[in-house]
Formats: structure tokens, sequence, C-alpha cells
């Protein structure tokens, strides 16, 4: 297949996009909307992923994302909403996998087959040579089991079967549900390291999860859901910064320092002694007012939280009510 | 297309089940050629004579009894994607679902075909000599027996993308396969065996079959065999047709 069809985006502009303009590479969620019978799995969840960074999609079991994707990649349709891959309906796409790999779950293979025969069955699809299946077995890990059947395969090997599928039309865009699962710390380190390389290569990486502390050194981005919808787009930086600065500051009169930071609206609490822990400022500004109110400070210091924490706090603050 | 249809063979070769069932199917034919022949003039047998085409013809019709496993192969070449969840990675590569079975069709139409012709060569190797034997010459260009060759052949073939739409239609596995084996060798023949519907059972998927092969069945009207091919074919369109726009568009989950 020609080099052109690989952005699909460049040779069919502007269809179907309803938000943001459209990039190659670029997926754009928006007011998607999917019901299962009564009950609503996604509910007017928008969100965008941009290429060239790894962007973590999170949420607890149950909170929509494997339906979002599915819905992303044709294989469920919205109850109503679009999702897009550079401004495209995966359905559109002249050749899929070329454009998106995917690895949903560890069990999608027939178990009489071998790894290889999977593998060559889509490169016959899609018009890729047998050679590169042969490739991408090898290159997460799989070489010396290609002609084993899948059934004999533990779940670390199936990962990364599925992982090799979505790699073999070497596509732009990557879509990878929960593909740390069944992975040994050694794997994934490998998947890491893997994810941030082929983010840096310009692709665009959207990794689910339902565990911040799985992802939290290899995305870029979080889109957390919760509840099928969105509860937070940001860098994770961004988040860190917002949600878990804890400043410590401590001095001989505690009292006079709660004072002096009380207008400011930021949260204080009392960490026994004299030393208080305040958030929703940083460090610099509890410096400023102490220094301002000539209260002599022993301590300032600023304190990382955990990611984690963060993630549960916003998923247990639950989301908006429905605006519907 | 010709992408898809070299992955459906992939599939199909990638596991063992296509060589049990040819070889299934070839035990089939052996044991009823060689039965109708053994069998042929003793008492109580209603067929024609051996020295005659239409003996010769019943014999060589037998070479369709593995319609069945072709059939079934055609099933489960589409309920497996269903069983074994790789119809995600099967709609992944090919998102228009339609097109998935339009390929599944033009593969086990040519299953089925190098099924059938598997049959009649054996039929014919095992009846040429036997016959000889007994002192009979067979002239396959005699023009009823060449027709019944044909209809063999085509019958062994529809049966492929017969399999294909039936399991596009009902996606679990045993339900297709069940249903098929049931609706052959029970529903089929009992309903064949009321006289009073006849006139409406010609028209099932049995008898024309039959009406191929050009088989006896005793007074009963079969249709003309290009009719009944005609038939059979549109069976197993109408069914993949049913499937494709009906049970696959479901949310694959």
């Amino acid at each position: 297949m020609s080099q052109h069809r690989l952005n699909p985006a460049t040779t069919r502009p502007g269809r179907r996009h309803k938000r943001g303009d459209v990039k190659p590479g670029r997926i754009v969620v928006y007011e998607l909307c999917k019901d299962f019978g009564a009950v609503r799995a996604v509910d007017r969840l928008s969100f965008t992923v941009e290429p060239g960074m790894v962007t973590g999609f999170l949420g607890p079991n149950g909170a929509g994302k494997t339906t979002t994707l599915r819905a992303l990649l044709g294989l469920v349709e919205p109850t109503s909403g679009t999702a897009t891959i550079g401004g495209l309906r995966y359905a559109e796409l002249t050749d899929p996998l070329r454009v998106v790999g995917a690895a949903l779950e560890s069990s999608s293979f027939h178990p009489a087959r071998s790894g290889l025969a999977h593998l060559r069955i889509y490169c016959a699809v899609a018009g890729i040579p047998d050679q590169r299946a042969v490739e991408v077995l090898e290159f997460v890990g799989l070489g010396e089991v290609g002609h084993r059947k899948v059934r004999g395969y533990s779940l670390g090997m199936r990962q990364r079967l599925a992982l090799a599928a979505a790699l073999l039309g070497d596509p732009p865009v990557l879509i990878l549900d929960e593909p740390a699962n069944g992975l040994d710390p050694e794997g994934i380190a490998w998947l890491r390291a893997l994810l941030r390389e082929l983010a840096h290569e310009g692709r665009t990486v959207l990794v689910s999860s339902h565990a911040l502390a799985e992802v939290e050194q290899t995305v870029d981005q979080v889109v957390i859901v919760h509840r099928g919808r969105l509860v937070r787009q940001a860098g994770l930086a961004e988040l860190a910064q917002e949600h878990s600065a804890t400043v410590r500051a401590g001095g001989p009169d505690p009292h006079a320092l709660f004072r002096a930071l009380a207008g400011t609206g930021a949260e204080i609490q009392w960490a026994g002694g004299r030393e208080l822990r305040i958030r929703g400022i940083d460090a610099a500004m509890v410096g400023h007012l102490a220094h301002t109110a000539r209260i002599e400070l022993h301590e300032l210091s600023t304190q990382r939280g955990d990611l984690e924490e963060v993630f549960l706090a916003l998923i247990s603050e639950g989301v908006p009510a429905a605006t519907s | 297309m010709i992408g898809l249809v070299r992955a459906e063979l992939r599939k199909l070769t990638a596991t063992t089940l296509w060589w049990w069932m040819l070889l299934g199917s070839l035990a089939l034919t052996g044991l009823f050629v060689s039965l109708s022949i053994a069998f042929s003039g003793s008492t109580g047998d209603l067929t024609p004579p051996l020295s005659t085409v239409a003996g010769q013809r019943d014999v060589l019709a037998t070479a369709s009894s593995p319609t069945a496993l072709v059939g079934i192969l055609g099933v489960v070449a589409m309920t497996a994607e269903f069983r074994h969840l790789t119809a995600t990675p099967t709609f992944l590569a090919t998102p228009r679902r339609g097109r998935v079975v339009a390929a599944k069709l033009i593969t086990y139409t040519v299953v089925g075909f190098g099924f059938g012709l598997a049959c009649l060569v054996l039929a014919i190797a095992i009846a040429l000599p036997w016959l000889s034997a007994k002192a009979i010459t067979v002239s396959l260009s005699a023009p009823g027996l060449s027709l019944t060759a044909l209809g063999v052949l085509v019958v062994v073939t529809i049966y492929g993308p017969l399999g294909v739409g039936i399991g596009a239609l009902v996606r679990n596995q045993v339900a297709a396969v069940v249903g098929l084996l049931v609706y052959l060798f029970v529903l089929d023949r009992v309903l064949t065996a009321i006289p009073a519907l006849q006139p409406v059972t010609r028209y099932l998927p049995g008898p024309a079959g039959d009406a191929l092969t050009g088989g006896t069945l005793p007074n009963f009207p079969l249709l003309p065999a290009w009719a009944g091919g005609l038939l059979l074919a549109g069976y197993a369109l109408v069914l993949a047709a049913l499937g494709a726009r009906f049970t696959l568009r479901r949310d694959v989950t």
C-alpha cells in the first residue's frame, strides 16, 4: 500500500471532526455516549490525545475505558457522539493496520494457532510482507516461541503477542488496553521504554490502566474517567503540581503563622508540634507572607504527594451530577 | 479481497481441523460408495441395477455425502471468530464486516470445491474397478452420469458458503453446528417424508441438493438440477447477507 495512505487525514481533510483541528494522528473523542441496555457505560465523554506523547487513559475497573477504546476502534457502535483518529472514524480508514495498532485484550487468539500463524493472517489482510511477522515477534521477545500454539502461552506472552500484532503495520497511532497486565517487572520496564520510544518517534500512544502508579513513569498526559465521565484531562506534571504539593512550615509561633496565612484561602492543617501543613499556595508564598508578618520560620519545605493518592482522590470526589 | 481470501485460507490451514474434516469426508464417501455397490441388487433394495446409468448415478451421488462436514467447516470459519474472540483483530484489520463475510464465502466456495473434487475422484476410483470386476462397463461421459458428477461437485461446493451463512446468522458455534446437523439429519427427512408438504418441501436445502446429484428419492418431485443449484446458492447468500446485516453488526465487546 502506498505511503500517502499512512495518514488518511491528509488525503481526506476535514471530514467528520467535531472539535479541534484535524491533525494526523490526533485522537478526538467528542461527546461520546454508549448505552448497554439501561446502563450508560460512557457518558458524554470528550477528550483529545495528541501525537508525540504517551497519554494514560485512567479510571477504575468499569469506568468505561475499554468501551471507549472499542468505540474508537469501530468495534462498538456509539449511542451518540463521535470518536475519530486523524479526523476519520475507524471504519473510514482505508488501511487501518497501517494507521492504528491496537492491543485490546490478551485473550483474542485462536488457541490452536501459533503466534506466528496469528500474525501472518493479518499480514495477508493488510498486504504486509510475512517477514514483518517474524520481525515483530522477535522485537517483543517471542522469537523462539513463535511456532508454539498460543494455548501454551502465559498471560505475559499473550500480552507481548498482542503488542506484536499492534506493531505489525508500523502504525503512527497505538492504542493499548491495559498492556502491562500479566507482565513481570522486567517486562513492565521494557514496555515503559518502548512506549517512551514510540512517542519520541512522534507516534500517538494511548495506554489505558486502572492504576496511575502503573503508568506514572511512562505517561505525559492523563485522561481520567470515572463512571463513564471525564474527571480530568491534564499533563502529569500539572496534576502533581495542583493536587499534591504540600508545604510544611514550622517555627516558634505557629499560631501567628496560621493567622498570617488564613486570609489566602489556603487549606491549613496542624501537623502536630509547631508545624503546619499547607495546601493551595506554594512555599515561596508562605515564606513571603511569613517574612512580611515578621514571623520566624524554622522549617519551610515542599512535599510531593503520591500521585496515586491524587488519582484516588479525584475519582472518589466523583464527577459532577448529570446535566441531563 | 485477494488478501482477505488468503488470510481466510491461512486461518483454515493454521489448525488441523480441515485435515480431519477432509479425512472424514473421504472416509464417508468411501463407505457409502462401497455400501451402495455391495448391497445393490440384494433383496429389498429398490435402487436401479448397477448396469443401468440410473444405478451408476446413485453410486456416484453418494460422493456428496460429506456435505454436512463441509457445512460444519464453513460454520466454524465464521463462529470461531466469536468463540475465540478473534473477531476483535479480524474486524480491526477489516472494519467493514461485510467484506469479512464475503471473503469467507469465496474462500469456502474454493474449499468446498476442493473437498467435492477429492470425494468425486475417490468415488470414481472405487466404483470403476469394482464395477468392471462385475463386468459392468461404465461410460463417465454418459449424459446422466456426467451431470451427476457435476452435481456432486456443485452441491459439496455450495455447502461451504452455506455453512458460512449459517455461522454469520447464528454466531454461537455449538448452536450453529447442532442446528445444521439437526436440520440435515432430522428436520429435512421428517418434512420431506410428508407427502402433503412436498410442493413446499422440494424447495428446502436437502431436496435442492438431491436435485443436483439426481439421486433417487422415490416419488419425490425434485426440482430441475439447475434450479436446485441456484436455490442452494441462494440460501447461502441470503443467510450470509442476513447475518452481515443483523448479527454481525452487533457490538464486539
